[in-house]
């Protein structure tokens, strides 16, 4: 039997296993409810509707004058016009505060404490857009050549290799990819931690043991776990990112092509490592109430490379760019770095290199530490006994 | 066949194997016997790797043993334990493709497995909703599923019930007669001598008695002599001050004698205590072979 399969029907098990248990089901539910009302109540409290803008027009409307308006504001407001045959009735609707800005027949924007400048501002633009329109219609020239009036014809082009795009907004949404793996870690990390331990506690390691090399339990059970959830966030995530159009008030991070897969690669290398680690930290102990304690060193660690992840979203440092070299702080500091357009592909390469031997390193020095665990009995183990004790 | 040749293991100071040998053939079914930590239990665990001996080795038809023919091994260890929250016919399956099965052989055998148990209507239960008894019977099956040429079990019969115990044994014998090698540990003697032929005894990470149980008792140089009267006598266990006595009460004394010791004078001396309606003269069992061997 290839020693794939024996792993993936650990992992097989091991997934259907938490799928179909009531407690799972139940956490799912309850945290797909908690981000649905997180998105969906704000959304139904906030006002999102444009503001209005009731503008007054003695005498005859220009054309397209309303719209015109609206182009100028950058399309924040509603116009609505309204017309008045003299000047005085217009300036006492100003003043009762029916309208908010007026303009006449004889060349005045009438306006009054209350009229902000960004809406003086655009009735002037919108005005003067229309007259420029009109003369140089009764000139001969095209719409289209106005603007080459105003520019001479030029337009500036860059020279400069094309960006990929925004690095600020980039490294943002690496940031927020950390902050997810950041929070995937801490959940299924303890998942994977005590279902390390399941073995043990129910004393059917022994059985497993017979069949398979303790690495392949070891390897199957992140596997199971792991691809549960992550199958978990992205469901979650799915749903979050349907909603969020509903509420204008949230931008989605939005990231280029390349920073996003890197993001990707990143969370599932750093989902990996982690959980293999917590993997290695349960093979310490046969009993769930050490968990925590075994699992104490690897909370630190994220911990810190959640620490300075954070503190360098605002650009390079010297400390950023040791920790995205190591494995155990790489997942979270690398992808701000490739982000912010900082690494260079040695480093990259370098990194990533390190993050997968280390990866499978733990899981070989997991499975003979796990073995040797369970041959000493209970109770916590040095693991360099554990690791001395067995060499399968 | 499987042959155990020469393992050495130390933990630290403790030797658990000093050059233990053995062979079990197939359709043998072997008692596997030795006080507690002589060995057993590291002896068991190195023909499946969960221990790797310091020298020696173990070959199972004359070859290494590779992951793959352990595949066709079933294993009972002595912590028992299963999936509690699995539910029951699932958890068979899946030990059987663990062995090897494809999926749908898995499902197949552990249909029949639980058929043959009685638990058909168990078969969605989750092993925790058995009771005690039928846990046990599951664990069984679950070493048994894939039909194991080699079955090893570690005390197999303790926390048994009577009942338990019984099926148990005709499991094994049947296993044997099919033609699996069998080996299982045991404290329990007098079963042992009801249902093997063969025993190996260990002490100390070596084997110290080898061969079968019948041949074992003949070859001791101790012979045990019963004697009973149709009356009590309260001098009887002073009776034959010259030989050792290993219990007397009610009217029966029972004596270890040197292999050599002539009869007629017991035999005459015995006649002047009283009636005697009892007057036997056997090898030791088992249990005494044991105690012989493991004392000295």
């Amino acid at each position: 039997m290839s020693p794939w399969r024996s792993i993936l029907l650990v992992a097989a098990r091991d997934f259907r296993e938490r799928v179909t248990s009531r407690a799972f089901q139940l956490s799912t539910g309850i945290t797909i409810l908690f981000v649905v009302a997180l998105i969906v109540v704000p959304a139904i409290f906030v006002d999102d509707d444009l503001p209005e803008w009731e503008i007054g027009v003695v005498g005859t409307e220009p054309d397209g004058f309303a719209t015109a308006v609206a182009a100028a504001s950058g399309n924040a407001a509603v116009i609505n016009t309204v017309g008045f045959s003299t000047r005085t009735e217009a300036e006492a609707a100003l003043e009762s505060n029916d309208i908010d800005i007026a303009i006449d027949d004889a060349g005045k924007i009438l306006i009054d404490n209350d009229t902000s400048d960004q809406m003086q501002a655009a009735v002037l633009t919108a005005v003067a857009t229309i007259e420029i329109a009109a003369r140089a219609d009764e000139l001969g020239i095209e719409v289209t050549e106005i603007a080459d009036l105003f520019t001479g014809g030029y337009e500036v082009e860059s020279v400069a290799p094309v960006d990929e795009g925004d690095n600020d907004e980039n490294r943002v949404f690496a940031f927020f990819v950390t902050v997810v793996l950041f929070m995937s870690i801490v959940t299924y990390g303890s998942w994977i931690l005590i279902g390390v331990i399941e073995e043990k506690t129910n004393r059917v390691v022994e059985v497993v043991l017979g069949t398979l090399r303790p690495h392949q339990l070891l390897a199957g059970k992140v596997l199971g776990i792991g691809v549960l959830g992550i199958a978990q966030v992205l469901a979650i995530g799915i749903i979050a990112m349907s909603l969020l159009p509903i509420q204008d008030a949230f931008d989605i991070p939005s990231a280029a092509g390349s920073v996003l897969a890197w993001a990707f690669v990143w969370y599932i290398l750093g989902f990996g490592f982690y959980a293999v680690a917590y993997a290695a930290a349960g093979s310490l102990v046969s009993r769930q109430e050490e968990a925590q304690n075994a699992a104490f060193p690897l909370t630190m660690m994220l911990m810190a490379a959640y620490f300075i992840a954070s503190f360098s979203i605002t650009g390079e440092n010297p400390v950023l760019r040791v920790a995205s070299l190591l494995p155990m702080f790489a997942p979270m500091t690398m992808p701000l770095r490739i982000a912010g357009g900082d690494a260079v592909p040695v480093e990259i390469g370098v990194s990533l290199l390190l993050m997968i031997a280390t990866t499978y390193a733990l899981i070989r020095f997991a499975g003979r530490v796990y073995a040797g665990g369970l041959l000493q009995g209970a109770g916590r183990v040095k693991w360099r006994e554990a690791f001395r004790a067995s060499d399968t | 066949m499987l042959e155990i040749d020469r393992l050495h293991k130390t933990y630290g100071d403790v030797v658990a194997l000093d050059g233990c040998s053995f062979n079990v053939a197939r359709g043998q079914l072997l008692g596997f016997l030795g006080p507690n930590g002589s060995g057993k239990t590291t002896t068991m665990r190195s023909v499946f790797s969960l221990v790797r001996p310091d020298s020696g080795t173990v070959r199972w038809n004359g070859g290494d043993i590779t992951p793959e023919t352990r595949l066709r091994f079933g294993y009972m260890p002595e912590q028992r334990g299963l999936y509690p929250r699995m539910k029951v016919a699932a958890q068979l399956a899946y030990f059987g493709r663990l062995h090897g099965m494809s999926k749908s052989e898995a499902v197949a055998a552990a249909g029949d497995w639980l058929e043959r148990l009685g638990l058909a209507d168990r078969a969605d239960s989750r092993l925790e909703q058995l009771s005690h008894g039928n846990q046990q019977r599951i664990q069984l099956a679950a070493a048994l599923i894939h039909d194991p040429d080699l079955l090893i079990l570690d005390e197999p019969f303790s926390g048994l019930d009577p009942l338990g115990v019984e099926d148990m044994m005709a499991v094994l014998v049947e296993r044997a007669e099919r033609g699996a090698a069998v080996v299982f540990s045991s404290h329990q003697l007098d079963l042992v001598e009801d249902l093997c032929e063969d025993v190996v005894i260990i002490a100390a990470g070596k084997v110290v008695l080898a061969g079968p149980i019948r041949e074992l008792r003949a070859r001791s140089t101790h012979r045990y002599l019963d004697l009973e009267l149709a009356t009590d006598r309260a001098d009887l266990h002073r009776a034959f001050p010259e030989y050792e006595v290993v219990s007397s009460d009610d009217g029966r004394l029972r004596l270890r004698l040197d292999d050599d010791t002539p009869l007629e004078p017991l035999i005459h001396s015995a006649a002047q205590l009283g009636r005697v309606r009892q007057f036997s003269y056997t090898p030791p069992n088992l249990s005494e072979v044991f105690r012989e061997v493991v004392e000295q």
